[in-house]
């Protein structure tokens, strides 16, 4: 299965992946806005070795995760929040979520500095909950009841991205004694490279993506939820 | 004149605006009535009540009095702003940009209504016109930085590369400070200035523009994937594979990324060993890593892929992967390769490995070692390439029988079902799949699509409504169609087809159709989101998938079932007098008519109960229900069914179809139908060329020639001089000197082993010599013996048979029931 970032064109393939797989769905507006608003972040798993069956043949989705940043987060923290992932049953165990979410995560730490992730699930989705809790490490923060339409409860889960952005830094320095290769250090360079605490500091100042009046377009429908 | 108003009134003129913009719709509409009283022919005023009332739902009353208004006030660009706004609201785009324009030239300054003219002109694509547009907002407001970036995507669409890139220049020219290092918008601003650069070839100029501007940009990927590609182009190529191995790095299920990787680093493609080295580094560098243990099987031989295929067929077995076979069976088109996987698979069953599993099972899912490996080779003889349904079965009830509780083997048990042609078992045997993991939807979608397969459509809505929601007005087929599961609707289409309901089967068509409308004007409010987001390269991919959304096979699918259904509609009331079994497919014209009556009356009927129902005093609509939901009033598509023109009707869905898939086949052969119907001899002619030119053996454009040059002969006299000479001319598919009945014999000679050719050529030659049918038919049955025939074909010959009223047609299906037990198409119709 091939990973990479999500296409508009990809999107009615990946309604179909989603109202096949899951019973919150969503019109393609939605989806368009995902990808319109932080197009880092989505990403999907095409079958790419699928013979093409006519000139016009778009490639079959098998896995998507439908990633967002929080508008205007309550907490004035800036994070991510997972609006929806599936993978078609006839191609679980390959740890294709997994791998959405990770290249999501990391995204979402690179592009808009997002401090969290965040998302929802339903507390009998046994599958999910190993994957989110064991795999990827996300802590249950609360329970949100009657989430879902149909009156199940949620967990809502959080991911501290705090590992993700010590790795993009690790290999940022990485990249600048590459690429600086004899010419001097600059100020920057030698900041970073003096000590950890002040690296922190650094980070905690990244605050990135503006609201930029889109207030509009956010759908407040309750069928948006994951 | 235009009537003046006194301060008074015109801060309630501010107040009905303002209520407008809150949507507090009757509030507006009073304090409106209460100007126009004193004032009752203020232009501005009526016009406002107008666009009041068409938020109300009341649009041809809103534009009754947007003409009062405009009457009493033609100079007014509020007048003619609404009037605009109530185009662009019944989606009249072009009315409305004209409205906007007079607008305009009434209030050039005006930064509504150039926005609102300019939003509407990139929606239809009025490039040019957008581009005159954005400069004039420059121009009002060249302080914001989205007006210098709106004007270089005009520059963009128009295909000035350069003139959009210097745009970009210039404003960050004018920038005194450099933008913090976290200013999204900037950020974008700077990777979209660097595609510009590199949209002109200009890869060095991108490259260092990307090194310096770009260095530190937020958007790490395109960065890194970017100055791969240039170092690529620029022949760099030491940085080009250490860009290409820091992408792996990042992601290592990417297969351009190796492709790419093994390119710059100028390994050969048949040097399989050096490739295979890349491979191999990777996949134990990242041990969970798929893609670089089975990309090598695209072009590893011999006993080097049975070696790697082992490796790898073992590893996905132990885990109980399911989609095992998925993810290999595109190398059956070598048919080495597609001998030595199952036989490895044997082995694997046989070396006993597979036995040492006993971990505990989850829940419904695939298990591993043996019964994974019997799952494998079931889907081996269930796929085209390698079919043998009997041993299928065998192997899924192996599996089952190992794991009676597994979801993925009732599954494929279905699909085997199936491929038998067994519609009836199949639905059941997914129905029991579902049972065993009811909270799952993926198995709950198989089992209704199976369900209507096997034409149980009410049987399918109620497994679809177990998991749409419950709240939903209208149930679960209003909240399929709210979500746009195309899916359900086409596929609920096409089984009403099958049982003859042609109104719901145009009904879920017509759906469809309106699905892509909505889908093309979703794009409207990005035109402006986008631009304050400042995500201008995923914008402007937005822009060119749209200006493509039709080529879509989600749109064709439905666009070509329901052509079908409007030729069969047509073909009727021809072939009907002769029709005296009991064919599903067609009410006959007198039934049409009867049923158009009747929808006529239902129409009027809703039409008097919905005008009573809006003169009550109607409580229940909230203020600020902007959006009252019309009601169906065909929601059985009895009014589509009942259309006296059904060609023309095939019309609104073909256009697209030849517009955006010109390179499909069946397009083609469609267009050709519809338009041989209609006498549109040159275009048909055009479908049938492009049709030949895609595939000149196709059975049906074989059999669309012979019958082009039939019809042509036949209306000889009556055509056009220009029109003959123009297929003279450009017909040129068929051999001068060859009669039609030689050329058909000739097609029917060389594709004597083919049943879909020969029952193509047997249909022809009925037309060429209606007389000796009962050879034919004879001749159609023949077809049943051929060693390779489908049973797909087997159905195409019962069809054609029955179109020609055979008495053949019961020995057919008897011969074809021999032939193929299981299928439940050819038991007799009594059984």
């Amino acid at each position: 299965m091939d990973i990479r970032l999500l296409h508009p064109s990809d999107i009615p393939h990946v309604q179909h992946a989603n109202i096949t797989n899951l019973p919150e769905n969503y019109f393609m507006k939605y989806y368009l806005y995902h990808a319109l608003s932080w197009p880092q972040l989505s990403y999907v798993a095409v079958d790419v070795s699928r013979p093409k069956k006519s000139p016009y043949d778009y490639p079959r989705i098998v896995g998507y995760v439908l990633a967002k940043m929080e508008e205007d987060p309550p907490d004035g923290v800036q994070h991510g929040h997972i609006t929806s992932l599936s993978v078609m049953r006839t191609h679980r165990r390959l740890g294709i979520a997994e791998k959405l979410m990770r290249q999501s995560q990391r995204a979402m730490v690179e592009t808009f500095g997002a401090q969290y992730v965040s998302l929802h699930v339903r507390v009998s989705n046994n599958a999910a909950l190993r994957l989110y809790r064991d795999t990827l490490g996300f802590k249950n923060e609360k329970i949100e009841s009657k989430y879902y339409a149909d009156g199940e409860d949620a967990y809502n889960m959080k991911l501290d991205l705090g590992f993700v952005r010590e790795q993009v830094m690790d290999e940022q320095d990485e990249e600048a004694e590459d690429a600086d290769e004899g010419e001097p250090v600059g100020q920057l360079g030698k900041q970073e490279e003096g000590d950890a605490g002040k690296d922190k500091e650094k980070k905690r100042k990244v605050r990135v993506g503006r609201g930029l009046g889109v207030g509009d377009l956010v759908e407040k429908n309750e069928s948006q939820k994951v | 004149m235009p009537q003046l108003l006194s301060a008074k009134e015109q801060s309630l003129f501010r107040t009905v605006v303002r209520n407008y913009e809150d949507k507090q719709y009757k509030k507006g509409i009073k304090a409106a009535d209460q100007i126009l009283k004193k004032n009752p022919k203020h232009g501005d005023t009526l016009a406002m009540k107008a666009l009041i009332m068409n938020s109300q739902g009341k649009t041809d009353e809103a534009f009754a009095l947007a003409k009062v208004a405009l009457q009493c006030d033609m100079k007014s660009h509020v007048c003619w702003h609404v009037y605009g706004l109530l185009y662009r609201a019944v989606k009249n785009f072009e009315e409305a940009i004209k409205a906007y324009k007079f607008a305009l030239r009434l209030e050039p300054d005006s930064q509504q209504i150039q926005r609102d003219l300019a939003l509407l002109q990139v929606q239809m694509r009025d490039y040019q016109g957008y581009l005159v547009s954005r400069k004039a907002m420059l121009t009002a407001r060249s302080g914001m930085r989205q007006n210098w970036t709106a004007l270089a995507v005009a520059h963009h669409l128009i295909g000035d590369f350069a003139e959009a890139e210097g745009v970009l220049t210039t404003y960050e020219e004018t920038l005194k400070n450099p933008p913090a290092k976290t200013d999204f918008e900037n950020s974008e601003a700077v990777m979209y200035k660097n595609t510009l650069i590199a949209e002109q070839g200009n890869y060095q100029k991108a490259l260092d523009h990307l090194e310096s501007a770009g260095k530190h940009n937020l958007d790490r990927l395109a960065v890194l994937e970017l100055r791969a590609t240039y170092l690529a182009k620029l022949g760099r190529k030491d940085q080009a594979e250490k860009a290409y191995r820091a992408l792996i790095d990042r992601n290592s299920e990417h297969k351009e990324y190796y492709d790419d990787l093994i390119e710059v680093m100028g390994i050969a493609s048949t040097d399989h060993k050096a490739m295979k080295a890349i491979y191999d580094e990777y996949a134990e560098k990242y041990p969970r890593c798929d893609a670089a243990r089975r990309l090598p099987l695209n072009f590893l031989e011999g006993d080097e892929f049975r070696d790697v295929a082992e490796k790898y067929i073992h590893r996905m077995l132990d885990k109980g992967v399911p989609s095992t076979f998925a993810n290999l069976k595109h190398l059956y088109a070598s048919s080495s390769k597609k001998e030595t996987l199952p036989a490895l698979v044997r082995q694997y069953i046989d070396s006993g490995k597979s036995e040492a599993n006993e971990e505990p099972k989850r829940h419904g899912d695939t298990s591993k070692g043996a019964s994974a490996a019997y799952y494998f080779l079931a889907q081996h003889y269930s796929y085209h390439l390698s079919r043998d349904l009997d041993k299928a079965m065998e192997y899924i009830d192996k599996a089952i029988e190992l794991e009676p509780e597994s979801v993925d083997f009732y599954m494929t048990k279905a699909r085997i079902w199936k491929h038998y042609g067994n519609t009836q078992k199949a639905s059941e045997t997914m129905e029991h799949a579902r049972t065993l993991d009811t909270r799952d939807r993926h198995i709950n979608t198989k089992t209704a699509k199976y369900q209507l397969r096997n034409n149980e459509t009410e049987a399918a809505i109620k497994t679809m409504g177990l998991f749409t929601r419950a709240e939903t007005p209208g149930g679960p087929l209003a909240d399929l169609h709210d979500m746009q599961c195309v899916w359900y609707l086409t596929e609920d289409g096409q089984s009403h087809v099958r049982q003859g309901h042609i109104g719901l089967a145009l009904k879920r068509f017509t759906a469809i159709y309106n699905i892509f409308d909505v889908w093309q004007e979703d794009q409207f409010d990005f035109h402006s989101f986008s631009l304050r987001k400042g995500q201008i390269r995923a914008y402007i991919d937005m822009i060119k998938w749209e200006d493509r959304l039709r080529e879509h096979p989600f749109y064709s699918r439905a666009a070509l079932s329901a052509i079908e259904v409007y030729l069969k509609m047509h073909d009727k009331p021809i072939t009907n007098g002769a029709n005296g079994t009991a064919d599903v497919n067609g009410e006959d014209a007198a039934e049409r008519k009867r049923a158009a009556k009747k929808a006529r009356k239902e129409a009027q009927k809703a039409e008097r109960e919905a005008l009573a129902k809006k003169n009550e005093p109607n409580k229940s609509t909230k203020e600020g229900d902007n959006d009252p939901k019309k009601k169906d009033d065909d929601p059985d598509g009895a009014k589509l069914a009942a259309t006296t023109e059904p060609i023309n009707d095939a019309m609104k869905f073909l256009t697209p179809l030849l517009q955006f898939s010109p390179k499909s086949i069946d397009a083609q052969l469609a267009g050709f139908e519809v338009y041989i119907r209609r006498k549109k001899y040159i275009l048909a002619l055009r479908c049938l060329l492009a049709a030949a030119g895609l595939d000149r053996e196709h059975s049906k454009v074989h059999q669309q020639i012979i019958r082009f040059k039939l019809a042509v002969d036949k209306d000889l006299e009556t055509l056009a001089p220009q029109v003959a000479e123009v297929i003279k001319s450009e017909f040129n598919l068929l051999p001068a000197s060859v009669s039609l009945t030689q050329y058909n014999d000739e097609y029917l000679s060389k594709n004597k082993d083919c049943a879909r050719r020969t029952l193509a050529a047997l249909s022809a030659r009925k037309l060429l010599s209606p007389e000796s049918s009962p050879n034919f038919e004879k001749d159609a049955m023949a077809t049943l013996k051929l060693p390779g025939t489908t049973f797909e074909e087997a159905k195409e010959g019962l069809e054609l048979l029955l179109s020609w009223n055979s008495g053949q047609v019961d020995a057919f299906r008897s011969s074809a029931a021999e032939k193929w037990p299981k299928a439940t198409i050819f038991a007799s119709p009594s059984a």
